[in-house]
């Protein structure tokens, strides 16, 4: 537990761009995720991809996500992980929320920036 | 979604208890994961080695990520308790002298407040058994004096017709005397019943259905209806065989026919005093009062009176109607009601009062055990605290955070306080089985109780309570514990700190027990004084017994003082009987009767002023046996007869206050305006007539024959030399010698109802002594535990001391006056405690100060010593320290 508590921001952000992930794509692996995020930052954000499982056991506990069982492209067996209704519910009022709070930090950085 | 979440803690919760398996599932998705970064890697043109550090390097701590998944899926708190648990046995068995004394410390503690708690709560707290009792008041006239009395017929009446704050008002005649009892005839011998004269409606103001039958009914609570009767269950099964169409069946009370309506149920009590709830107190059979409505008196005052509160009727609006009914009534008859108010009561306070403060007390002291207990407890604790610290030391290196740590060291001391809760728990049913067998009359309500929810909870709460309060005393000192130093071996600087709450807590145990102390030690001696205060009459070798005489055949004083006169005869024929007599009412039976007279040749008394005096009819005979002393003039002799000029004795108490230097004898006084004269021919002694604890009252003394009521339940009393049971026998021949139709019964020795009357302070004084003896014994050990400790920690110490030249009596001396200041502090901090407590039980003492001198010193002469005495013990050890021993163990 001594690393639990390292950021709750950044858990909270990694679950919401593996939610918006799956929205937009449908089913994926785990390691398909990662290379995704990998992509989609255009790899600034360079993250232990271990943490993406912390985060999917997690989505999957509040039911956001559901997982099955199926082959992966080179057909191999692999867990493929879905958005669900209640997912899809929650990406949207999250989604909100991050653009409102971005909303209020940029206006507050613009105007620190115009003072100096 | 709530379903779900309980769904999701109900699976956490099972994973944790059976441990959540090994997830294969997951290891080979984590597997296949950094197999195929490594697989990029190796595209990449990377060796088959590197590639694969890289993968595993780039997807970070895998088994890390097992654990989370594990603390997800499982309650990481519930599992480290159950680790603290098992811990925690484990520890407590290995410690076994340790934990068996802690385990029967706490149990005493709880077993005793569990105990104690379960009287008070039977007595004080329980609601009586009727429906809605807080609703229920007792109404009472109020002197002008402010005492109150029982109610006079006439102001029952108006009060009951001129209130509006009741639904319903109901009275009781327990009967002084032969009142309210009536001969049961049944076709072998004759019986006594204890019975009462009610209003119709007393059932159903108390919210009581009778068992089989049914209740009285309006119509019967007239005169020429009133002949029907309704049982208690167990006169219904004692003398009726339980029979259960006895509803309607015919019955003989006092040779008058009664019909038999209802018999109430088994679990009915039914008091208007504490002491009344005892079994053998309660009503045999109750009757209608059936008041005539044109002979209502208002100058004698036999009634108790009850009644119930409209709904949302508060106490003290009903009380400032009958302040108005009252004053109203003291105009219209200021002869009788000058003076008079109304008192409302309610029931439950009129029940409780008497016995609240000795309650209460003991209580507290139990309270004070159970803080001695815990104190006793958090020493042991601290003590294996320290023999701990390495261990502790080591989980802190480890990364055991603060809290983590705590929450080991309350798990063990609440696995303790459970077990001692529970064994506190058996101790109290115990205890309570054997205190109900000695409950003074006036703690009956708690006879019989047995564990109940209330009693397992309490128990239950105080265990925790405890656990808690043991657990986190400890803890104060170890928050700041250093590890690197107490990992180092041998280290000193460890434990200074405890060792400051070690003495606090010593010091804290000697004052209590100073306080418990002095607290017994006052009780002691209040009873002592209690029990050897001259009562003015004969406690020793005196037989008692009830009569009753049918009024049929007995209709007049005439014909009972014929009866009297002979079994007296009889009696003193009988070897080992040396004199017998009657008296209505005798001492300590808490049966009392005042009544007013005018002495002749005195201007008369202003309206609604009354001179009194305790009026008791008694035999030829009676003051001899029963020992009240003769001081001037003649007793009350055979000759005075209903015929011969009427006479009466006075007691000194009388003689004093209506005649302060003047001759009493030859004077003359009357009950009544209309009555024959009486002339004063002797003093007698006074006697502790109510209780041992009262004063001498103004007594006079009436020939049986000369009486102006029948006395038709005398009680008779028999100096003798014989064994109780051998005189009852030989006074039981005698009476049915005489007549069969008599019953005898309550036959008890004057010692008995002396030391009934002390029944009371004697249960209150032995606990609170057991108490404080427990609580001593509990200080000591303490003290012995702190004074050891302080052995050890300083072995080495005493070997320079003594191998640099200090004689064994230098290092007594230097123990025992390091445990003299601690008891010291204890003693005048338990002392200062006590002049403040004491205050508290000054109206529980009888004729001892509560500052009493004696009390004040023996008790803490008697605590150093023993304190003294269990520090001598690891002082005298620390005196046999080798120096070579003490200086090598380093």
């Amino acid at each position: 537990m001594r690393h639990a508590k390292k950021s709750d921001v950044l858990q909270g952000t990694l679950d919401l761009m593996i939610l918006k992930t799956l929205e937009a794509l449908g089913p994926l692996h785990g390691f398909g995720i990662a290379r995704r995020l990998e992509q989609l930052s255009n790899e600034v954000l360079r993250l232990n991809e271990g943490t993406v499982y912390t985060s999917l056991m997690r989505l999957q506990q509040a039911g956001w996500i559901a997982a099955t069982w199926g082959a992966s492209e080179n057909n191999r067996k692999a867990r493929f992980y879905s958005i669900t209704k209640r997912g899809r519910k929650q990406l949207a009022k999250e989604t909100e929320e991050w653009q409102r709070i971005a909303g209020v930090i940029g206006r507050v950085l613009r105007l620190e920036g115009q003072k100096s | 979604m709530r379903v779900r979440r309980l769904a999701t803690v109900w699976q956490r919760l099972r994973r944790t208890i059976r441990g959540a398996p090994r997830d294969l599932e997951f290891d080979a998705e984590i597997a296949e994961h950094v197999r195929l970064l490594a697989e990029r890697y190796r595209r990449q043109g990377m060796d088959e080695e590197p590639a694969m550090l890289a993968a595993r390097c780039q997807f970070g701590n895998a088994v890390l990520l097992q654990e989370d998944r594990r603390a997800m899926q499982t309650m990481p708190a519930i599992e480290a308790c159950g680790r603290d648990l098992l811990f925690g046995v484990r520890m407590l068995r290995k410690n076994l002298a340790f934990s068996l004394t802690a385990v029967t410390t706490l149990a005493l503690g709880i077993g005793a407040n569990t105990a104690i708690f379960s009287i008070c709560n039977a007595v004080l707290f329980t609601p009586l058994p009727y429906a809605e009792p807080d609703r229920i008041v007792m109404l009472w006239e109020r002197t002008g004096g402010g005492a109150l009395t029982p109610v006079a017929p006439a102001n029952f009446v108006d009060w009951r017709s001129a209130s509006r704050s009741f639904t319903d008002m109901a009275a009781l005649n327990p009967g002084f005397g032969g009142d309210g009892s009536f001969v049961l005839d049944r076709q072998r011998g004759a019986a006594r019943l204890a019975g009462a004269r009610v209003s119709w409606n007393l059932f159903s103001l108390l919210g009581v259905r009778p068992a089989l039958g049914r209740s009285f009914l309006l119509d019967e609570d007239r005169p020429g209806r009133d002949h029907v009767a309704i049982l208690s269950h167990r006169v219904w099964q004692e003398r009726f065989g339980a029979n259960r169409d006895i509803a309607g069946s015919h019955i003989t009370l006092d040779d008058e026919r009664y019909t038999v309506v209802g018999v109430l149920p088994a679990a009915f009590r039914f008091a208007t005093s504490a002491a009344g709830f005892e079994e053998r107190n309660q009503f045999d059979v109750f009757v209608p009062m059936a008041l005539d409505p044109d002979g209502l008196k208002r100058n004698s005052h036999p009634l108790r009176v009850l009644a119930r509160l409209k709904p949302g009727a508060a106490i003290a609006s009903a009380q400032a109607e009958l302040d108005v009914i009252g004053a109203n009534l003291a105009r219209a008859y200021p002869a009788n009601n000058k003076d008079r108010g109304i008192a409302a009561v309610p029931l439950s306070e009129q029940l409780s009062a008497p016995v609240r403060r000795p309650l209460e007390m003991l209580l507290g002291a139990v309270g004070l055990v159970l803080l001695l207990a815990c104190a006793n407890v958090t020493n042991l604790l601290l003590s294996r605290a320290v023999a701990r610290e390495r261990e502790m030391a080591v989980r802190v290196a480890l990364g055991a955070s603060r809290r983590r740590l705590a929450q080991q060291l309350l798990t063990e001391s609440l696995l303790l306080s459970t077990i001692g809760g529970i064994a506190g728990v058996l101790f109290a049913v115990t205890a309570v089985k054997v205190l109900s067998s000695y409950l003074p009359a006036d703690l009956s309500r708690a006879a019989g109780i047995t564990v109940d929810t209330t009693m397992m909870g309490f128990a239950a709460l105080i265990s925790l309570a405890t656990g808690m309060l043991v657990g986190l005393m400890p803890l104060v000192g170890a928050g700041r514990m250093n590890p690197a130093e107490s990992l180092k071996e041998n280290s000193r600087a460890a434990g200074h700190l405890q060792s400051g709450l070690r003495n606090t807590l010593a010091v804290a145990q000697i004052a209590i027990a100073i306080v418990l102390l002095v607290g017994a030690g006052l009780m002691a001696k209040s009873l002592w004084a209690l029990m050897h205060v001259e009562p003015g009459f004969r406690s020793q070798g005196i037989l008692t017994a009830r009569l009753l005489f049918p009024p049929g055949r007995y209709p007049d004083n005439d014909r009972i003082a014929m009866f009297e006169g002979e079994l007296r005869n009889r009696l003193r024929g009988r070897p080992g009987v040396q004199s017998a007599g009657f008296a209505t009412y005798l001492p300590l039976s808490g049966l009392e009767n005042g009544w007013s007279f005018t002495v002749d040749g005195r201007p008369p008394l202003p309206v609604g002023v009354f001179n009194t005096a305790q009026y008791r009819p008694v035999s030829p005979g009676y003051l001899e046996t029963i020992g009240i002393p003769l001081i001037r003039g003649r007793s009350i002799m055979p000759a005075d007869t209903a015929d011969a000029p009427w006479v009466v004795a006075i007691s000194d108490a009388m003689a004093r206050q209506f005649w302060p230097g003047e001759d009493p004898i030859g004077q003359r006084l009357r009950f009544g305006p209309g009555e024959t004269a009486r002339t004063v021919i002797g003093v007698v002694g006074d006697e502790l007539h109510e209780a041992l604890d009262g004063e001498p009252e103004p007594e006079m003394y009436v020939p049986v024959s000369q009486a102006p009521n029948v006395e038709s339940s005398p009680t008779i009393v028999v100096r003798t030399a014989l064994d109780s049971g051998t005189a009852a026998a030989e006074l039981r021949a005698a009476v049915s010698a005489i007549d069969r139709a008599v019953p005898v019964d309550g036959i008890e020795t004057v010692g008995q109802l002396v030391s009934a009357s002390v029944a009371q302070p004697r249960f209150r004084t032995v606990i609170l002594a057991t108490f404080s003896i427990l609580a001593l014994a509990m200080a000591s050990i303490g003290i012995y535990g702190v004074m050891n400790y302080v052995v050890l920690q300083r072995t080495r110490e005493f070997g320079i001391r003594l191998s640099i030249g200090a004689t064994r009596r230098d290092v007594l001396r230097l123990v025992l006056g390091r445990a003299a200041v601690l008891i010291g502090a204890g003693t005048a901090l338990g002392l200062g405690g006590a002049v403040v407590i004491v205050r508290l039980i000054a109206n529980l003492l009888f004729r001892t100060a509560p500052l009493d001198p004696y009390t004040f010193v023996a008790v803490p002469l008697v605590l150093a010593a023993v304190a003294l005495l269990a520090s001598y013990i690891p002082a005298r050890r620390a005196t046999l320290v080798d120096p070579m021993v003490a200086l090598r163990c380093e």
